[in-house]
């Protein structure tokens, strides 16, 4: 069955299930093991390489990961019943669950195998610390551009010099790309927060016609690129390198990158919080972040990691000192404050 | 004891409560936790006030039942001649034709919005068909708008029309069909006094069926749709995976369950016909 209707009842089924106390009973676990929400697919195996794997050789702990979605995330903290311990996620999430007072406070004191002060300070916050940073670039079709290709999202904007179908993301991705919005309106890089909304879907509408559409899902950004469904487009590092690296004639620029952030927290009611805090320690690790930021293509957040990758790497990556000066960072409180605001502002614009 | 002579109640009594206790007991829970959280009934009010008429939840309202419409109205006209064809076959024949239907549901809604995708696409295959013919000079939008919304969504539908036609057809008495055929009847003049009458409770039930499962749909218009094509399940999933407004979710959850329950009402008494209708 295919209706959403069905569709829904069975995740909001969950959700309340997950909610009734009564039939619940807490499984006594033994602290021998860690359960990590995580974004699954390729990441975990990734991360299971790098990261789970040696951390079972070296304390004899395993870890599972798991997927779960934030509003599940959200009921079990919601009816007292949380099943994992560790929750690796968008930073922004993070915040949402902080606000609740879901999570514990990391316990930078007790780092036995990473030190807290390499890490980037404006990552690494009291409930939450960064494990890597992403972003969202300007890509291009190289065969479509061969002469001469959009370097800035005001030019982006620009369709009648770069004429060809745009995507952007949708408010389903998360955020909607109002930053992009502004800066094509030529708001400065540094006053861009707090967002006007008004005026970034303003903005938004003068490129509107050329957007053959929003994407809502990694997958669907990267396979509309490849298709040549759009030859202009917003998307994350990670998932474009991957159809680079495949020779698909894709291209970027780093000109205004945004740079998101996947950061770590703990619940506070969770079974296993002493193992959860020392996967997160070993996790932090330079020669760790390393290997797992190489496979991913992001960013390492540990500043000791980067001297351990070579130029060619790092080149492919976001984060360091490139970052600081063309890119510019989320400001996930401002979304945190504001989704809600936006979610229907962009409801209403998108069905104009 | 023959199970005929039990009680029908006892019969029942297992679905009934897998349901009940699964499905009833935990939406309830979950709609009228999440209002209640917002406080008084005026604050209440107040929220369903600017849920119901922010002109997100209006505009999709619109679509879906629009989309709805125009789907269910396709997967008739489409699915009725099919429908005919099966309740006529034999053999090979009818096994054939219910394949054809049914197989491709042995795959997940995704994997075939997926392949929809890749035929109906700006390089897709029906583009480079209709271009390497020299049919269009320019590809035609096909996906990412409404158009594509229409054909994901007519084609995931179709089977629940043509099975429940079927039904209805496979009941009509052909003596009657013959008979008015030998006192002179054109055959445009049986199907429309003879045969038309006889399905149209099926008609009915097919229509309100298919209606009921479109203004439910998710996974196709995501997909298949372009920015505009908002419908009213896409901006529950919202409200409950990213802005985590639950109770906005609980309101609109309860329009759409209140227009599917009264379409639903329509739909058993129509079925209820289906019995008495098909009688010589």
């Amino acid at each position: 069955m295919s209706g959403k209707s069905i569709r829904i009842s069975r995740r909001l089924l969950v959700a309340t299930a997950l909610a009734a106390p009564v039939l619940q009973s807490r499984v006594a676990r033994a602290s021998g093991e860690v359960i990590v929400r995580t974004p699954g697919g390729v990441y975990d195996d990734i991360m299971r390489r790098h990261v789970y794997d040696p951390f079972t050789r070296e304390t004899g702990i395993t870890v599972r990961p798991v997927a779960a979605t934030t509003a599940k995330l959200f009921a079990m903290f919601r009816a007292n019943n949380v099943e994992l311990d560790l929750i690796d996620t968008g930073n922004g999430q993070l915040i949402t669950l902080e606000r609740m007072g879901a999570l514990a406070p990391i316990a930078y004191d007790s780092w036995r195998w990473s030190k807290p002060e390499d890490i980037t300070p404006e990552l690494r916050k009291r409930t939450q610390v960064a494990n890597f940073v992403y972003c969202t670039v300007l890509a291009y079709n190289k065969e479509t551009f061969a002469n001469g290709h959009p370097n800035s999202w005001a030019e982006f904007w620009d369709a009648g010099r770069f004429p060809g179908p745009r995507m952007l993301a949708d408010m389903a991705a998360g955020s909607p790309n109002l930053e992009f919005a502004l800066l094509a309106d030529s708001v400065p890089k540094n006053q861009i927060y707090p967002i006007d909304i008004d005026r970034a879907l303003r903005s938004l509408s003068r490129i509107r016609p050329h957007i053959r559409r929003f994407w809502d899902t990694g997958a669907l950004s990267a396979q509309m690129l490849s298709d040549r469904e759009v030859v202009l487009g917003s998307i994350w590092n990670g998932r474009l390198q991957t159809l680079i690296d495949r020779n698909a004639p894709l291209a970027y620029t780093w000109n205004e990158h945004m740079i998101q952030v996947q950061a770590l927290g703990i619940f506070k009611d969770a079974a296993n919080v002493a193992g959860a805090q020392r996967l997160i320690d070993f996790m932090m690790q330079p020669h760790v972040q390393a290997g797992y930021a190489k496979e991913l293509i992001y960013g390492p957040t540990n500043e000791k990691a980067f001297s351990l990758l070579s130029p060619e790497e790092i080149a492919r990556m976001p984060g360091g000192e490139r970052s600081r000066q063309t890119g510019f960072y989320q400001d996930v409180s401002w979304w945190e404050d504001n989704r809600d605001r936006v979610n229907r502002a962009w409801s209403r614009w998108v069905m104009r | 004891m023959p199970l005929g002579r039990l009680p029908a109640w006892l019969l029942l009594a297992p679905a009934l409560l897998l349901l009940i206790g699964v499905f009833l007991v935990p939406i309830g829970w979950f709609l009228v936790a999440s209002i209640m959280e917002l406080g008084t009934p005026a604050e209440i009010w107040e929220e369903v006030d600017a849920v119901l008429f922010s002109g997100a939840v209006a505009g999709a309202l619109i679509n879906t039942n629009w989309i709805g419409l125009v789907v269910t109205l396709l997967v008739l006209v489409i699915g009725y001649p099919v429908s005919y064809a099966l309740s006529r076959a034999k053999g090979v024949a009818f096994t054939l034709i219910l394949l054809c239907i049914v197989l491709p549901y042995f795959t997940s809604t995704i994997v075939r919005t997926y392949a929809w995708m890749v035929l109906l696409g700006r390089n897709g295959l029906i583009n480079q068909v209709l271009l390497g013919t020299g049919l269009i000079s320019e590809p035609l939008n096909l996906l990412y708008n409404r158009t594509g919304v229409v054909i994901g969504m007519t084609y995931v539908l179709l089977p629940y029309m043509v099975l429940t036609l079927y039904a209805a057809m496979k009941a009509v008495d052909m003596r009657l069909l013959q008979a008015a055929e030998g006192m002179g009847a054109t055959p445009l003049q049986v199907f429309l006094r003879v045969f038309a009458p006889l399905t149209l409770h099926g008609v009915i039930a097919g229509v309100l069926i298919t209606f009921i499962l479109a203004i439910g749909f998710f996974v196709t218009p995501a997909l298949m749709g372009g920015p505009s094509d908002i419908m009213i399940a896409m901006l529950i999933e919202r409200e409950v995976e990213l802005t985590q407004n639950w109770p906005a979710a609980a309101i609109m959850t309860v329009v759409l369950l209140t227009v599917t329950l009264i379409l639903y009402g329509l739909y058993s008494r129509f079925s209820g016909a289906l019995e008495g209708g098909a009688k010589p």
